[in-house]
């Protein structure tokens, strides 16, 4: 895959600037919330961080954002961030994975298409509150993907890499 | 868009209208998502009237209809009306709204567009006019309202059309 990409070092437009928290500092009470906001997702009951992971990654690739695909927030199963572009065939993920992925491919592309059909599978793995769960999810992980975008976050190099 | 809603909400009501939603179905998320609601309101530089027009301009894209037929009393008492509201439409651009508002709009919509293919004329207008802290916050309110809004959306149990009303920020 081929992903959006405003260089590996540099600033924002925006703001003097090189992540997310950089540019969040300009408003700090609100970043300090919003924090707290997004780490509360990664412990909830309701669903696990890894689906909510898989998500994340899949609307980093739908949106082609390199700075979010970098990112990993939740431990995955070997072989599944690799195999994430061709999930429908693949074998690495499981039925209540690939509930949610399905629901978080049409909510990326048009939400009022989302079927019943669509909701109810993941109901039927994590019932209302893993819906509810997820949605909530995926429109912090949606937001976060375009403002990357918008504010032109560089890539980062990679710890390690 | 599904009219029948895709989960319930829980019984017992406390007359908040986020807490009494279906929402409140994930009470781990509830007060850090009413406390971010606030500071988004409240909390920023932007003013509400500034903040009620990138929200309805989202709502309109979005199509959500309950998001679309409120309005905050906070934007009204901060000089929103319904004549300036009538403007946040296609053909914005040549409406008399101020140079201003029409950047909150240019902004929103590159964000709900094509967020990677922001241009440098429009970041240079974007700079000239807002401070780095307006312009994260009119960033986050925009994301806020986005997610929101297709939370609603997702959960169904949208009306085809609803009148008019006016809320005040939940506590």
């Amino acid at each position: 895959m081929e992903y959006c990409s405003f260089g590996v070092s540099g600033m924002s437009w925006l703001a003097d600037a090189a992540d997310r928290q950089q540019v969040l500092a300009a408003m700090p009470e609100l970043a300090a919330s919003y924090t707290q906001l997004y780490a509360q997702l990664w412990t909830l009951p309701q669903l696990p961080a890894s689906s909510l992971e898989l998500c994340r990654l899949r609307l980093a690739q739908l949106h082609n954002s390199a700075v979010e695909w970098q990112k990993s927030e939740a431990e995955l199963a070997p072989g599944q961030r690799l195999a994430l572009v061709d999930w429908p065939s693949s074998e690495l993920f499981d039925s209540a994975e690939r509930a949610c992925l399905d629901f978080c491919e049409v909510y990326a592309m048009d939400t009022q298409a989302i079927t019943d059909a669509q909701a109810e599978a993941v109901k039927q793995h994590h019932g209302d509150a893993g819906l509810v769960a997820l949605v909530e999810a995926l429109g912090l992980f949606d937001g976060m993907t375009r403002l990357s975008l918008l504010w032109q976050l560089p890539v980062l190099p990679v710890e390690g890499q | 868009m599904a009219s029948k809603p895709r989960v319930t909400a829980p019984e017992q009501k406390t007359g908040n209208v986020v807490r009494d939603s279906s929402l409140a179905l994930v009470p781990e998320t509830l007060d850090p998502y009413l406390a971010v609601n606030a500071l988004i309101w409240l909390g920023g530089p932007l003013n509400a009237a500034e903040i009620e027009i990138a929200r309805l301009r989202n709502a309109r894209t979005v199509n959500c209809v309950f998001c679309r037929n409120v309005r905050y009393d906070i934007a009204i008492e901060a000089g929103l009306d319904e004549s300036k509201v009538a403007m946040i439409e296609d053909g914005f651009i040549d409406s008399a709204l101020s140079d201003r508002e029409k950047l909150i709009l240019e902004f929103t919509d590159q964000y709900l567009g094509n967020p990677a293919a922001i241009g440098t004329d429009l970041q240079q207008r974007l700079l000239a006019e807002f401070t780095t802290a307006e312009l994260v916050h009119l960033s986050m309110a925009i994301s806020h309202f986005h997610g929101f809004s297709r939370c609603a959306v997702s959960l169904g149990g949208m009306p085809d059309d609803m009148p008019r009303m006016e809320v005040s920020l939940p506590d």
